[in-house]
């Protein structure tokens, strides 16, 4: 099947005369371009256009954080100077060097980035923006029907005269431009290379990656989606699966974010979930990131990861959702639905300035051209700022912050089991929150004085504790810590009917090891409370292991006590079918010695 | 008379401690319900009973209760039996009965043995454990109820909030205040029976914040305490403070004070009482006319 591709200089005539538009001159047909009877070249064709255009070059662009507000645009430099645009706005704006192309009242247009200032405009023909290049003489748009479909690709050269108007037949993504060839993504696996002056496709880049994306990034150009590839020397080899990949670490992020939305469809002015839950990087070739870092966001939380390793280096809260960012030299820029755009040291994560957009916006584009965000030394540890983003009353966020308790559980430092502990005695802590954090706190081996300070606390009404500490989880981890000290706390809670029966469990079953005479009498007092009323098998369990602890530290009374409830008919059933196996640990030593073992029968 | 129109207070109190106590289900301690203990007639066999009491059986220690209950005061020997068995530990429904069993023989050694199962898991064996210490008394009482006052139980909270002051637990008034600031109501009688002067004055402050009939259940304890235990010039201060607060419901109560005054008691305060009732009027309220209407 032959492309079917559209001349439109009849319809751009008619859009020249009708709507008035700045310097209309003229559009050229397309040449062998979207062909599907396309051969594999072995990504010969695409590599002589790499060589052709080896000294060409695109602009690193402005660094400029854009969003979109009811009636039109605010923008800021990342330097700092801001400008508005009043006009309908009808999808999601594109930033691509030095201008800002949009589509709304049916106008596709440009706009200088550093001013606001239009610097042309013609007509969309009723369909929104999809994505759009630009090369510092020509700006490549394509467009589409709000719900798919109506590919247009429009080339205008700076002044204004349209270059090339087509209608490709399949969907076409974010198209790119470099000394005058448009890099025009299809298919999901095909980028051509179409000379705007003849509308020929000069060469065909055939991916294995999923691409809907030509762009410019900082002066360089790459395709695909979610993983980026390079337009280099090797760009012959992507055919066989080679070239230079960019390609971000494996996560399991919560909201599963996206590096790039599909470039083949028009986004709404609006910022929608998967706006809020992106990830953030510059390629810088060779398969690196600009200052090996890699932002994950997700609504108000952006989170900074080393991109060769994975692992989070800084967590950092703001108090409205990112709606978009970039990374730029040293550091991140974000913007958040307040209108506040936000600079970040990529190394640790410190606030290394602000600007701001003037209003609230429906959505935030961010691009971080040649911009420098200056260094800043860490604020907190990262203990301190995962404490501050998980303590965050927010039920949005409870994804994100169930990840970053995860990578906090993992960190050694004693500050970590001081917020576990916060978390798990905390009655405004999300359920899943609660939980994850007393599991956390249960495989904890430090920060044993954090947790004995927990446990001296207890539910008190005059006081307003009202959550007792988590007793289970701390006995847990103080018992594998053969944390002596923690006996008498753990004791003292056993009476406590505030406390879980499974966190009476987990004590009792701490104190069978930790446990010494000093606690006989707390233990007693257990015993006789519950031996006869336990009625639920946790207590029931902590019954028999205070027995055990009274047969181990009680001397002759523990001894006596454990033997009479044994016999005692008013013992629960099932305490006293355990304690009847129970023998003092003295005996149960016995027949490991043979001469007594010889005696005992 | 007065007996007649003591009732009338404390009936009208209950539905409104109810309504300030969170928690609600929380009735007002009646420690006239539980009767001292009275001789029994017939002969109290403390071996037999004791015999019975560690037998292990069930229904023999039922029985050896019911034995102690109707033996009263005679069955005082059984006491340290008693206690042993309740350091022991038994069933629920048989710890209830012990405990409540060894409430009626008032003996202070059984608080110690007692004050444990104030914080027990099962609320009908804390619940009798705080009411018993109300009976058996001593430091070991004072103990386990102050602790009470902080316990997740409002039953226990408002036992203990209401018996401090039966116990003259004056060292508990700072605990006193602060459950009462918690909105435990029982706490105000309390109050009211153990401030000193510059406490009583203290508990004033919450007059206008707390709901009037609240008050007047600790304002009642102070006015009719003995002049040795609170002095005319501080009961004077609270008919002024009362008498400053103009309302009609502070007015109606001043007129109820003053017909309850007995006659050889302080002329003072007599004359404060009746110069602020006719300042501020007898105070008829839209319940006084409900009243009158159920009258009719």
């Amino acid at each position: 099947m032959s492309p079917r591709t559209m001349q439109l200089s009849k319809l751009s005539s008619f859009v020249c005369g009708a709507a008035l538009l700045v310097a209309c001159s003229g559009s050229n047909a397309l040449s062998g371009a979207f062909d599907t009877t396309w051969q594999n070249d072995g990504g010969q064709s695409i590599s002589s256009v790499q060589r052709e255009l080896a000294s060409a070059s695109i602009p690193k662009g402005t660094g400029l954080a854009l969003g979109v507000v009811k009636g039109g645009l605010v923008a800021t430099t990342l330097s700092g100077k801001s400008w508005k645009y009043t006009g309908s706005v009808d999808a999601r704006p594109k930033l691509s060097g030095d201008v800002v192309v949009a589509t709304g009242d049916n106008q596709l247009f440009a706009l200088d980035a550093g001013s606001g200032e239009k610097l042309w405009s013609i007509s969309s023909g009723g369909r929104s923006l999809r994505g759009a290049g630009d090369d510092g003489t020509y700006t490549v748009a394509s467009l589409g029907a709000l719900n798919g479909g109506q590919s247009r690709l429009v080339v205008v050269k700076r002044g204004g005269s349209v270059i090339l108007d087509a209608e490709p037949e399949p969907e076409i993504g974010t198209p790119a431009i470099v000394g005058g060839i448009a890099f025009v993504p299809w298919g999901n696996q095909y980028v051509s290379a179409i000379d705007v002056t003849t509308g020929a496709e000069r060469g065909r880049l055939l991916m294995r990656q999923q691409v809907t994306h030509a762009e410019n990034v900082g002066g360089e150009l790459y395709f695909g989606e979610s993983q980026l590839l390079r337009f280099d020397p090797k760009i012959g080899a992507a055919a066989s699966g080679g070239g230079t990949l960019a390609a971000l670490p494996k996560h399991d992020l919560p909201g599963t974010p996206r590096w790039f939305a599909p470039g083949a469809e028009v986004l709404s002015p609006s910022a929608s979930a998967p706006d809020r839950i992106r990830l953030i990087a510059k390629p810088t070739g060779d398969g690196k990131f600009e200052n090996d870092r890699m932002a994950a966001t997700y609504f108000r939380v952006a989170m900074g990861f080393g991109a060769s390793d994975g692992e989070l280096r800084w967590a950092k809260l703001v108090d409205s959702d990112i709606l978009g960012g970039a990374a730029a030299k040293g550091g991140f820029a974000f913007c958040t639905a307040k209108g506040e755009v936000l600079l970040v040291d990529s190394a640790s994560g410190a606030k290394a300035g602000t600007l701001n957009l003037g209003s609230p916006v429906m959505s935030c584009e961010v691009q971080a051209g040649d911009f420098t965000v200056p260094s800043n030394a860490p604020e907190r540890t990262l203990a301190e700022q995962l404490g501050e983003v998980i303590a965050t009353k927010d039920p949005q966020m409870v994804p994100a912050q169930r990840f970053l308790l995860t990578k906090l559980g993992s960190m050694q430092d004693d500050s970590v089991t001081k917020v576990l502990i916060d978390l798990a005695s905390n009655t405004d802590t999300p359920p899943a929150l609660y939980e994850d954090a007393r599991k956390l706190l249960a495989e904890r081996r430090s920060g044993a004085d954090f947790m004995l300070q927990a446990l001296e606390r207890e539910y008190d009404f005059l006081d307003d504790v009202l959550l007792p500490p988590p007793v289970g989880p701390l006995a847990d981890a103080l018992a594998a810590m053969k944390e002596q000290r923690a006996a008498g706390p753990l004791a003292h809670h056993l009476n406590d009917p505030s406390d879980t029966p499974d966190d009476i469990k987990r004590a009792a079953k701490a104190l069978e090891t930790l446990a010494s005479a000093d606690q006989f009498s707390d233990l007693k007092i257990f015993f006789a409370l519950y031996r006869a009323t336990a009625s639920d098998d946790d207590i029931i369990a902590a019954v028999v292991s205070v027995a055990k602890a009274m047969l181990r530290v009680g001397g002759k009374e523990g001894e006596a006590l454990v033997a009479e409830a044994a016999k005692d008919p008013l013992t629960n059933s099932e305490v006293q079918e355990a304690l009847q196996g129970l023998k003092p640990p003295a005996a149960e030593k016995k027949p490991e010695e043979p001469a007594k073992k010889t005696a005992s029968k | 008379m007065m007996h007649n129109r003591s009732i009338s207070v404390a009936q009208r109190v209950a539905p409104a401690l109810l309504r300030f106590t969170l928690g609600a289900a929380v009735p007002l301690l009646a420690l006239s319900a539980t009767q001292p203990a009275v001789a029994a007639p017939a002969k109290f066999d403390v071996e037999a009973v004791k015999k019975q009491l560690l037998s292990g059986n069930g229904e023999e220690i039922a029985k050896a209760l019911e034995t102690i209950k109707q033996a009263g005061a005679a069955a005082k020997p059984i006491v340290p039996t008693l206690n042993s068995v309740l350091k022991k530990g038994s069933t629920a429904p048989l710890l209830v009965a012990l405990i409540e069993t060894a409430s009626k023989l008032e003996d202070p050694t059984s608080s110690a043995a007692i004050a444990p199962y104030v914080r027990h898991r099962d609320k009908s064996v804390r619940q009798a454990a705080a009411k018993a210490l109300l009976h058996t008394k001593g430091p070991d009482a004072v103990k386990a109820l102050r602790r009470g006052l902080r316990s997740r139980d409002p039953v226990v909270r408002g036992t203990a909030a209401g018996g401090l002051g039966t116990l003259g637990a004056k060292e508990a008034l700072p605990d006193l205040f602060a459950a009462f600031d918690h909105r435990v109501g029982e706490a105000a009688v309390s109050i009211g029976q153990l401030c000193e002067a510059d406490g009583c004055k203290d508990f004033l402050k919450r007059v206008g914040k707390v709901p009037f009939d609240i008050m007047t259940s600790g304002l009642d304890q102070m006015l009719f305490r003995p002049p040795a235990s609170l002095n005319d010039d501080a009961k004077i201060g609270i008919i002024g403070k009362l008498r400053e607060l103009g309302t009609p419901e502070a007015g109606k109560y001043l007129a109820d004070v003053a017909e309850r005054w007995p006659k050889d008691w302080s002329k003072r305060v007599k004359a404060a009482l009746d110069a602020a009732v006719k300042a501020v009027g007898k105070g008829k309220t839209s319940d006084d006319d409900e009243d009158e209407d159920d009258d009719e």
